[in-house]
Formats: structure tokens, C-alpha cells, sequence
């Protein structure tokens, strides 16, 4: 049976390695979105050349935003499978298919990749309680209980893609799905996966400082519902 | 005196303004016109927030205004905040709509629609 599985990555100022990164997820699956949030330098030219389809936003809104634009996208496209995968290159492609695996044989809506079933090499410390600082608070806020609240490498289903609706363009997104996914009762299974925490990603992703940031964020949300 | 004179034009002005404000919401046009009218009497017969401010327990008439423009200036703001983030709702939306739109696919774009990878 065919099966048309879209990647979805949310891309901003990630021109070094953009296309190492649409080419290595293209040598295993075919349909790569690569969300350009408006960045300054070539990362939409150079993963269009790549290979991938690339939409671009007219102005910065955030890694939540391109993520639901792609997210649409894919949709109409008539995706059955939406993995989304981020553009530093701190997935790895192989293990798309273990999500995917994992996806068929649970029934599961959503797969989400954990680095803490898997490998997480290079870790840092800081980071390694931080992230598990936040897998707490995602159990307490949304009762969905994960081994890794903040990984950029999912798996989602046409159905779960329909329902999902990312609205914290910024990082707080990962949170707010995972909340989603609980408030909707949406089935979600996790997966192991390996991050490689190489130099570049670790400059260009998330500064730790930023987690008050998401926080603040989520609560103002919390109070507008 | 001079100061009644300037505050009593500055009250009117916000009496145009909510006026003029009518045609958009009449709660908010009459809520504006209600407070100026209650700031341009108490103006004019100052020693009047005294009593009032001694009747809720409150020292001064001073400090009485002081707690009240407190608390508006918290409403106000808090629904300007509202107000943004529902901006940035719709000029996400907007500007989604435009990345869809401009979508530069690629050649061989959903060709297979089979993971060649499995």
C-alpha cells in the first residue's frame, strides 16, 4: 500500500545546512516542505534546489507558525502522514521509520521521538534537567505523560494533523501540542529517537533562557482561553 | 483657577472623542461619557472625592482617584493585550495564506507518494 508520508520542516536562517538536511531526509522519502520563516539568507533557494517544496512566510511569525503552515500544506496535499523534523540537523532521517513503525503497529494519532528512550549524544547537562524540568510541567498542565516534552521530530497522522492547531507561533508550540493533544484524546505513543547535539545546532537552537520565555507565554494563553 | 480651566477642556475633549466613538460601541462611547462626567464634577467641587473617599475608607480624595486610575489603567491595558494578540492571530492567518499561495514546489514533488526508503 502506498503511503504518502509528508515532511514538514520549519526552517530559519539555516542556510549552512538546509540542504545537507533536505537531501539526507529526500534520499528516504520524497515530499519534504521546507517552511522559510522569512530568513535573510538563502535557506529557501538552496532547499528548493534540494529538492524540497518550499513556502515561505512574508514575515517572520515563528517556528509554531511555519509549523502549521506546513502542516496545512501537507493537508492539501493529501498527506496520511505528517513527520515534522527540524532544520539543524540534529535528527537523524532513519528514524522517520521508526516512528512510522511505531505509528502502525500502536494505531496511535500521534508519535512523538524521544531522546530519552533513545540516544541523546552530547547532551549537556544544563539542558538535560531543563528538558526534564519541562517533561514535569507538561504532566502536570496537560496529563500526558512523555519521556521527552520538547522533541522537534514527530509523527501525525492525517487525523491528528486535521485537529491540531498550532496558535504559539513562537516556542511555546511544543508545549501547546502536546496540550492539544491531551485536551483533544488523541492517542499518542512515544518512540525512540537520537539527537546529535553537534556544535552548529547547539548555536543556532533553543538558548536555555528562553524556557521562562515559554512559560510566560503558556500562562497568558491559559488566562485568554 | 487656572488648572480647573485646563483639565475641564482636556475632560471635554474625551467627551468629543467618546461622541465620536459612538458608531462603534455605545457601551464603551456611554462608559467614557459617564466617567468624564463624573472627573468634570468632582473638578468643579474637589472636596467632594474627600467625602466620597472617606465613605468607601479611604484617607484622602487624592488617593481615592489614585487607586481608581490604578485599576483602569490595569483594565486598559490588559485589554490592549487582548487586542494585540488577536492581531497576530489574523496577520498569522494572513500571512499564511500567502506562504500557500507562493508555494514553489518542487519537479518531482508527491510523484511517488511512497517512502522510497521502506
Amino acid at each position: 500500500m502506498a503511503i504518502d508520508l509528508w515532511v514538514v520542516i520549519p526552517a530559519f536562517n539555516e542556510g549552512p545546512v538546509i540542504s545537507e538536511v533536505v537531501m539526507a531526509v529526500r534520499a528516504l522519502y520524497h515530499n519534504v516542505v521546507v517552511v522559510d520563516d522569512c530568513s535573510g539568507d538563502d535557506t529557501g533557494a538552496k532547499a528548493l534546489e534540494a529538492g524540497a517544496t518550499v513556502l515561505r512566510h512574508p514575515i517572520n511569525l515563528g517556528q509554531g507558525a511555519a509549523l502549521q503552515t506546513g502542516l496545512r500544506y501537507s493537508l492539501s496535499r493529501g498527506a496520511d502522514y505528517i513527520v515534522t523534523f527540524d532544520a539543524d540537523g540534529q535528527h537523524r532521517p532513519e528514524d522517520i521509520g521508526g516512528l512510522l513503525d511505531t505509528q502502525v503497529k500502536t494505531g496511535a494519532d500521534v508519535v512523538l521521538g524521544s531522546r530519552f528512550l533513545g540516544h541523546a549524544e552530547n547532551i549537556p547537562r544544563l539542558r538535560r534537567m531543563i528538558l526534564q524540568l519541562a517533561i514535569v510541567f507538561t504532566r502536570v498542565t496537560s496529563g500526558v505523560k512523555l519521556t521527552d516534552a520538547h522533541n522537534g521530530l514527530r509523527l501525525l497522522t492525517r487525523r491528528a494533523a486535521e485537529r491540531i492547531h498550532i496558535r504559539q507561533n513562537r516556542m511555546a508550540h511544543a508545549s501547546e501540542i502536546i496540550d492539544q493533544i491531551g485536551a483533544l484524546g488523541l492517542t499518542v505513543v512515544e518512540a525512540p529517537v537520537t539527537i546529535v547535539y553537534t556544535e552548529y545546532s547547539l548555536r543556532k537552537g533553543q538558548k536555555l533562557g528562553n524556557a521562562f520565555n515559554i512559560l510566560i507565554n503558556l500562562i497568558v494563553a491559559r488566562l485568554n482561553k | 483657577m487656572i488648572i480647573q480651566v485646563l483639565l475641564i477642556c482636556g475632560l471635554l475633549l474625551c467627551l468629543l472623542y467618546a461622541f465620536m466613538q459612538r458608531q462603534i460601541s455605545r457601551f464603551v462611547s456611554e462608559a467614557i461619557s459617564i466617567v468624564v462626567l463624573i472627573g468634570i464634577y468632582f473638578v468643579l467641587f474637589p472636596k467632594h472625592t474627600t467625602e466620597v473617599a472617606h465613605f468607601v475608607g479611604v484617607g484622602r480624595g487624592t488617593d481615592l482617584l489614585l487607586y481608581c486610575w490604578l485599576v483602569i489603567s490595569i483594565i486598559v491595558s490588559m485589554n490592549l493585550q487582548l487586542q494585540i494578540l488577536q492581531l497576530q492571530g489574523l496577520i498569522t492567518e494572513l500571512a499564511r495564506e500567502i506562504a500557500l499561495q507562493g508555494a514553489r514546489r518542487s519537479a518531482d514533488e508527491g510523484s511517488t507518494g511512497t517512502p522510497l526508503g521502506t
